[in-house]
């Protein structure tokens, strides 16, 4: 008999509330989902590059015909959202008599919108007195998220990071009250997404499956969600960086996206978010770009220091890679032959998309990598890295990935 | 069948062991950073890199608890005492949690995994007070026993046997006081 907590931890908690409507025409649902929560007058929070993309005249071209009227529309979110920002949105969505919040766009937008969210539930101005978990306790104003990147999974996750640049905090809220109240997936807001954004974002949904896999608060629900999500990425990342107007492709990527953020949010993330967290913070590398540079180095550490995530990464190999694969490697190289498959789809993603596979590729300049190092074991998510990482052992990724 | 006003409350028991072995290893804890900062590089380079005036307190919901403070160059326990503000707070949801996380049947690590206690407060010094904790538990602790509470148990040297004698010195004398 081996060993129960191989498969059914001794302990786990899993929660996600998060209705999901996905298909083509999903937006055309939101209007009577909103009825049903007792709201009609959303604000929507955006981006520029969103907006420029004609991607909300979809979202308000869906309400046509029906009693919803749009409040407002904030499409000024910047790239790293600020407590400044949920403000200035909350103060619209007071004025505006607003009673709802669309979020569309990638992770700031919807980090910004639980922000605001926060505001207007609270009653407050200061966030700071919100910061971590469990600190939340009024029910929510309803909210939609429409993701516009395959990536981030923030649709179905229950934390938000805000910047105070003030107090120079990064303000991070964890609660299962930010969890929206519907994810819509409509292929129509990915299709424009560039070639190189797709293969970063791919990448990312893939990181976050794989270390929500191997991550020490894995569950089988959480196993379920990661798996899926990782045969979509197989079958589906290539074809849509190849063709982005196929929506059969794109829509399947978002799915991915959702699935791994469904799996991460629960099982948490280690050693590559929290190498990639300190690579963005300090070199600016985008999120997707540092997840997928660093993956293949983080599963190599943990290979040579434990064990036992070995032998998770070997079993990895058979969501990763499919069947065929995982029955014609034997066991022996099988944590081997995961790795080298990520390193075969980011090599195919570069070629096609340009997608950069080393840290110096990205921006990175050498003389940046202990202060990276330094900022890897101070993050947050290297608490939840199955395996204790030091400095110098942070150094060895970084170095190797550089 | 029993009428409604047959029904009556139900008050639970008290966890009197439990809370004060809590209590008790609460004190060792909140001693041993105390110590810890004065003694140990490792600890004073974390503290020292965090605000200048800096509280940190551990929790039980509902039950005991501990208050850490650093301010003007010292870093001190103050016990059990009741603040308005902290920093960084990290709370077992239930009492029985945190008497099996002190009792080493539940890991550190694995009590955070299990999503058995959490925190408020800014995130970003935590991973360091999570460093201090495993540096004050492999002081306090010998390391067949340490390592049930941490992932992974540094070489036991004969500086860190000196500091261990300190420490408990430290926390006797405390105790005495």
């Amino acid at each position: 008999m081996s060993n129960k907590n191989e498969v059914i931890p001794e302990y786990y908690e899993f929660f996600n509330s998060v209705k999901i409507i996905s298909g083509y025409k999903a937006l055309e649902t939101i209007s009577f989902e909103l009825g049903r929560l007792g709201a009609k007058r959303p604000i929507i929070i955006t981006d520029k590059g969103v907006a420029q993309a004609g991607l909300i005249k979809h979202v308000v071209d869906s309400f046509a015909g029906t009693d919803t009227v749009i409040g407002a529309v904030f499409d000024e979110t910047p790239q790293d959202s600020s407590n400044v920002v949920v403000n200035q949105i909350a103060a619209i969505f007071r004025a505006q008599n607003c009673d709802s919040i669309i979020a569309v766009g990638g992770g700031s937008a919807i980090d910004t919108a639980k922000g605001v969210n926060i505001v207007i539930t609270e009653n407050t101005d200061d966030l700071l007195k919100f910061m971590g978990n469990y600190r939340l306790n009024k029910p929510m104003k309803p909210f939609v998220v429409i993701p516009t990147t395959s990536g981030t999974g923030s649709e179905v996750t229950m934390v938000a990071v805000i910047a105070n640049p003030e107090k120079n905090v990064k303000m991070q809220f964890t609660s299962d009250l930010l969890l929206p109240k519907l994810a819509v997936l409509d292929p129509r807001m990915t299709m424009s997404m560039p070639p190189k954004i797709t293969a970063a974002t791919g990448m990312d949904a893939l990181t976050h499956a794989v270390e929500a896999y191997i991550g020490p608060q894995k569950n089988p629900v959480s196993d379920a969600f990661a798996s899926a999500a990782m045969n979509l990425i197989r079958e589906n990342l290539i074809a849509a960086v190849k063709e982005g107007s196929n929506k059969d492709v794109r829509l399947a990527m978002a799915n991915a996206a959702l699935l791994a953020g469904l799996a991460f949010s629960n099982s948490m993330v280690g050693v590559v978010h929290a190498s990639a967290h300190a690579t963005g913070g300090i070199c600016h590398v985008p999120h997707g770009i540092a997840n997928s540079i660093l993956l293949p180095y983080g599963l190599e550490f943990y290979i040579k220091k434990s064990p036992k995530v070995k032998a998770l990464i070997e079993n990895l190999l058979l969501p990763l890679a499919g069947p065929e694969v995982y029955v014609q490697t034997p066991q022996a190289e099988r944590a081997a032959k995961s790795v080298s498959f990520i390193r075969e789809m980011a090599g195919e993603l570069k070629k096609l998309s340009g997608l950069p596979m080393k840290l110096s590729e990205a921006g990175v300049t050498e003389d940046k990598l202990d202060e990276i190092a330094q900022a890897t074991i101070d993050d947050g998510a290297i608490a939840f890295s199955p395996v204790e990482v030091s400095l110098e052992e942070a150094k060895g990724i970084l170095k190797a990935a550089y | 069948m029993k009428e409604a006003r047959d029904y009556q409350e139900i008050m639970p028991g008290k966890k009197w062991f439990a809370t004060l072995v809590t209590r008790v290893f609460f004190y060792f804890i909140g001693m041993g950073m105390q110590t810890a900062y004065r003694i140990d590089p490792d600890v004073k380079k974390e503290v020292d890199s965090w605000p200048e005036t800096f509280s940190f307190r551990m929790a039980v919901v509902g039950g005991p608890s501990m208050l850490m403070l650093k301010k003007e160059g010292s870093f001190k326990y103050l016990g059990e005492k009741e603040t308005f503000y902290c920093d960084v707070e990290m709370w077992f949801k239930n009492i029985e949690f945190a008497y099996l996380t002190m009792t080493a049947r539940i890991s550190v690590p694995n009590a955070v995994y299990h999503n058995r206690q959490f925190v408020r407060g800014n995130l970003k010094y935590m991973i360091s007070i999570i460093r201090v904790l495993n540096i004050v538990q492999t002081l306090l602790l010998p390391n067949v026993i340490a390592r049930f509470y941490i992932k992974e148990v540094p070489k036991l040297t004969f500086k860190k046997l000196v500091n261990r004698a300190i420490t408990y010195f430290n926390i006797g004398y405390g105790a005495i006081k």
